[in-house]
């Protein structure tokens, strides 16, 4: 989960902002998204048999 | 009526054959798009982490799709990953031609990374697309 979000986060990041600081900003925000998004589903879903 | 469509005819600008055949050559060869316009860092970035997707799930002991498998209508459960999967251009090719990635090997199908695998691949190739799409666009002059 966290190469996937990694890799994708890279290419949203390098795909939607034109400047170096931005994608930076954008990246690590898209990595973090995936990881509390996953993070939270598979305690979720840990509890549901 | 006919000014309005007029003036939308004026503001409507024809895209460039190049842009078409960097698209395509970004489909085929990830990155190679970004390579041929030049943008280096966005090949690096983008084909790389496609490239790196696709290894990773060959890794992981992913599996690809085509249609050979299936009886019947169950043919066409394969079409949604496969055009996930064909999204990789020539590495989905040169691994379908070698057979890599599509053998139905029940002990490669048993690993613990099987399923991360295959989810790879797909999403190699959609991140392909997304490549693609972002190298037709600078190659038709509508992003920067």
């Amino acid at each position: 989960m966290t190469l996937f979000a990694a890799l994708a986060s890279v290419i949203f990041a390098a795909m939607t902002k034109d400047t170096t600081r931005d994608r930076w900003l954008y990246g690590v925000k898209v990595f973090a998204e995936f990881m509390a998004i996953g993070l939270g589903l598979s305690w979720v879903l840990y509890f549901i048999p | 009526m006919v000014k309005t469509e007029r003036i939308q005819a004026d503001e409507f600008e024809a895209t460039p054959g190049s842009a078409w055949l960097i698209g395509l050559a970004a489909w085929f060869i990830p990155g190679a798009g970004h390579l041929l316009l030049g943008r280096w860092v966005r090949a690096v970035l983008m084909g790389g982490a496609v490239w790196i997707c696709f290894i990773l799930g060959l890794q992981m002991g992913g599996h690809m799709y085509d249609l050979s498998t299936g009886q019947g209508w169950s043919t066409l459960l394969q079409v949604p990953p496969m055009i996930g999967n064909l999204g990789t251009g020539a590495l989905y090719i040169v691994s379908w031609l070698l057979g890599v990635g599509f053998t139905e090997d029940p002990q490669q199908a048993a690993r613990v990374t099987y399923e991360y695998g295959y989810i790879f691949l797909i999403i190699a190739g959609l991140l392909n697309y997304l490549t693609m799409l972002d190298a037709f666009d600078i190659a038709a002059g509508r992003k920067s």
